[in-house]
């Protein structure tokens, strides 16, 4: 029988056929589900930056959060400065990410493991001093970022949270196909090579600075992207949209996801919104102590990593494909 | 046809009957979300875990111990008052969320004491879900003056006076008392301290030392030991600090073991004394001869009506809460509330309470020692301060033993003694 293949030409079909299905699902909902849904799409874009960069280039960052800061607050400034049209804003976002993530990959191509994942890090710590400074982004109340009114063909009173989902659910697709067939492509395997051993990547005539530069960019713009997303949904930017902890968020859900794959960072990015929901139910059923409500999503975030680490280190996706490859290879035999 | 005396008077006891019936219970409110026969609910977001919390998480408390009190006398127009209260950590993508939940899920009437600048922006912005759903969002928790912008934020009401008003009337009485001497500052680098900066400006007064630090929205601020060198090295008398709590304590401790004794004036947000306390990092009476500045009485002023009938009420209906200025704010919250529902009718809407505020707001009862300023143009709150001196144990005291209230506006007018009279507290503490 011939077997299917995902090529990017069904895989497009595929991913339309997934967008159809969310946009069906989400109107059985309310504007809640709906709204956390768009929040889950926009960590399925933050998650495969992480993905692309650590999973696929080997390179750290610890403060990723910093480059949806960069891309939210490039949007808003575009939107509130110029009036343009959301989609141009978008794009600015996205442009204004990736310019950040390329000068930081400009020292990234210098740095390494730990030294790395400081200076990023550092970044991330920084944003809201930076913000401070300039008072056209609005210090720490910050800015709006108001996308208008849903479209009219949507009708009167279309609830604009389902707006909102309906366009990260847009963004989160073209990203992940986008990001998909550049990592099947000649860059996603240099980028796998010089992960595994950039000596001999080099050997083989790939450019190290280059590979890991250009890595870093798509990366950072990819944040940028999601960093639109959380702006449009909340309406606003201020650092504490994006603070420190978004960053560690971002990184818990690549690992949960499995940093080696994209296959799962659906998986990731529903954890990170379903954890608060299930602690607050929990606490709430257990008599809602101030100790256990404060605790118990911390407790459960930190069980599942060590979880994932001793049973599923690859994340569930490809520990699912690895055992299945393994029975294969068995049945063969 | 004939009317006999015995039908006459059945018709009248009838008639009697059904109009007290009708004056007694409450009208079935008209397709108004969050209201019913017997209940109004009230939401509200606000950090009640995580670094901002200390302090703060004490308010949804007192809110729902004063509603507790007026439902236990009846309620507001036969309807019980309740507050559904969620935890947004200070986190403004968590306060949206909460806000989403609060109007979609709890169906509530109207939001509450939202408290954070960044958080009441995004629930209450363009795209933010009290606007999106039309919903009313009550004296919130903020100095931010933007928030009484009646053309932005239409539907939200200011209960504190703004940053800017505080550091006028603290440029004034510096100026009136401290002529002559160096002067510092330790501020908040961040829109909160910059609002103080530019309301300083106004007032015209420059400061001889300048010490920003980092703002509380990557996690506890934190002023090192070398901010306290600099202010001595400037030479010092006098030091304003307009910042947090945490920034507060961090200051009083670093300055002790550094034996540097300058005159403190504390902002009313830094200058919490129960939270300061409750950390446990310095001693309280550190505090002790510091200048301080409240919009509310000390709430160690027993013999005041409404932190006396606040006192009552929090041992009663909050028992095991030490009362402190968080819990003063709480039910001042809460009281405000309470008016508004009344003045808004038993045919209560969320357009009729917006209009109820801005008609009658300016003349509701207030424990607050400055007038409030509502009216059809304007959702500014109150509007004054007064300042005090803290004891060894923390508690504000007025100087002289007599409140001097100061009045403003977050604009250029002038700095004013206040000649206002509060209104007296409504008998039993209940609206009128």
């Amino acid at each position: 029988m011939h077997k299917f293949k995902l090529n990017p030409v069904n895989s497009f079909f595929a991913f339309i056929a997934l967008g159809l299905i969310l946009v069906f699902v989400s109107g059985k909902f309310d504007d809640l589900v709906v709204y956390q849904g768009a929040t889950v799409m926009m960590f399925v874009i933050a998650i495969s930056s992480i993905t692309l960069l650590t999973g696929y280039s080997g390179q750290v960052s610890l403060g990723h959060g910093a480059f949806l800061g960069v891309g939210g607050y490039a949007a808003a400034v575009t939107r509130n400065n110029y009036n343009l049209p959301i989609i141009v804003c978008i794009v600015i976002g996205v442009l204004a990410a990736a310019i950040a993530g390329a000068l930081i990959g400009l020292s990234a191509a210098r740095l390494s493991g730990p030294y790395l994942a400081g200076s990023t890090l550092a970044l991330a710590v920084g944003l809201p001093s930076i913000v401070n400074r300039f008072d056209s982004l609005g210090g720490e109340q910050g800015l709006f970022f108001d996308v208008g009114a849903p479209p009219a063909f949507l009708g009167e009173g279309f609830s604009p949270y389902r707006w909102f989902f309906y366009a990260a659910t847009l963004a989160m697709l073209v990203s992940l196909w986008g990001l998909r067939n550049v990592l099947n492509s000649r860059y996603g395997r240099t980028w796998r090579a010089v992960r595994g051993n950039d000596v001999a990547a080099q050997l083989s005539g790939v450019n190290i600075a280059r590979s890991k530069i250009l890595a870093f960019t798509l990366s950072a713009g990819l944040a940028g992207l999601a960093g639109v997303i959380l702006a449009m949904t909340l309406g606003t930017v201020s650092p504490g949209v994006y603070p420190l902890a978004l960053s560690f968020s971002l990184a818990t859900g690549a690992v949960l996801s499995g940093i080696n794959t994209l296959g799962g960072v659906m998986i990731g990015a529903v954890t990170l919104v379903a954890i608060p929901e299930i602690a607050d139910s929990i606490s709430h059923r257990l008599g809602g102590s101030e100790v256990l409500t404060t605790n118990l999503p911390g407790i459960l975030v930190s069980a599942l990593l060590i979880l994932t680490v001793l049973f599923v280190p690859n994340g569930p996706v490809e520990q699912m494909r690895n055992t299945r490859n393994k029975k294969r290879v068995h049945a063969q035999r | 046809m004939q009317i006999n005396r015995r039908k006459l008077f059945s018709a009248s006891a009838v008639i009697a009957a059904v109009a007290l019936a009708a004056s007694v219970m409450p009208a079935q409110a008209a397709n108004e979300v969050g209201v019913t026969a017997t209940s109004i609910k009230f939401g509200m977001t606000s950090p009640k875990t995580g670094a901002a919390a200390p302090g703060y998480e004490k308010i949804p408390g007192a809110i729902k111990a004063y509603f507790d009190y007026v439902n236990a006398n009846g309620g507001i127009n036969g309807r019980k008052l309740t507050l559904v209260s969620r935890d947004d950590q200070y986190v403004p993508a968590t306060a949206v969320q909460n806000a989403i939940k609060l109007i979609g899920t709890d169906k509530v009437f109207a939001l509450l004491g939202t408290l954070g600048t960044a958080s009441t922006k995004a629930i209450t912005g363009p795209a933010g879900p009290a606007t999106v759903y039309k919903v009313p969002t009550l004296f919130v928790n903020t100095g931010f003056s933007g928030f009484a912008d009646k053309k932005k934020y239409p539907n939200s009401f200011a209960l504190l006076p703004s940053y800017v008003m505080e550091a006028k009337i603290m440029a004034k009485y510096i100026k009136d008392k401290y002529a002559g001497k160096k002067i510092g500052i330790v501020y908040q680098d961040d829109d909160f301290g910059k609002d103080a900066l530019a309301g300083f400006k106004t007032a015209g007064l420059t400061f001889d030392t300048y010490v920003p630090y980092a703002s509380l929205s990557q996690g506890v601020a934190t002023v090192p030991p070398t901010w306290i060198q600099k202010l001595k090295t400037a030479g010092a008398e006098v030091v304003v600090m307009f910042g947090v709590s945490s920034a507060t304590t961090a200051l009083l401790g670093n300055a002790y073991a550094g034996s540097y004794k300058p005159q403190w004036i504390l902002g009313s947000v830094g200058g919490d004394a129960t939270t300061i306390a409750s950390s446990k990092k310095i001693p309280i009476a550190l505090l002790g001869g510091a200048k301080g500045l409240s919009f509310a009485p000390s709430p160690i002023d027993s013999k005041d009506e409404y932190i006396a009938k606040f006192m009552e009420i929090n041992t009663k209906y909050n028992p095991g809460v030490a009362f402190d200025n968080n819990i003063v704010a709480g039910m001042t919250t809460a009281f405000i509330t309470a008016q508004a529902v009344k003045a808004a009718g038993v045919n209560i809407t969320r357009k009729g309470l917006v209009a109820a505020i801005e008609k009658s707001g300016a003349s509701f009862a207030t424990p607050t020692l400055a007038p409030l300023a509502y009216s059809a143009t304007s959702h500014v709150g109150a509007t004054g301060y007064w300042i005090g001196t803290y004891d060894a144990t923390g508690g504000l005291n007025p100087d002289g033993g007599k409140y001097t209230v100061y009045t403003t506006d977050s604009g250029t007018g002038a700095v004013v003694e206040s000649t206002w009279k509060r209104p007296a507290m409504p008998e039993n503490g209940l609206p009128k």
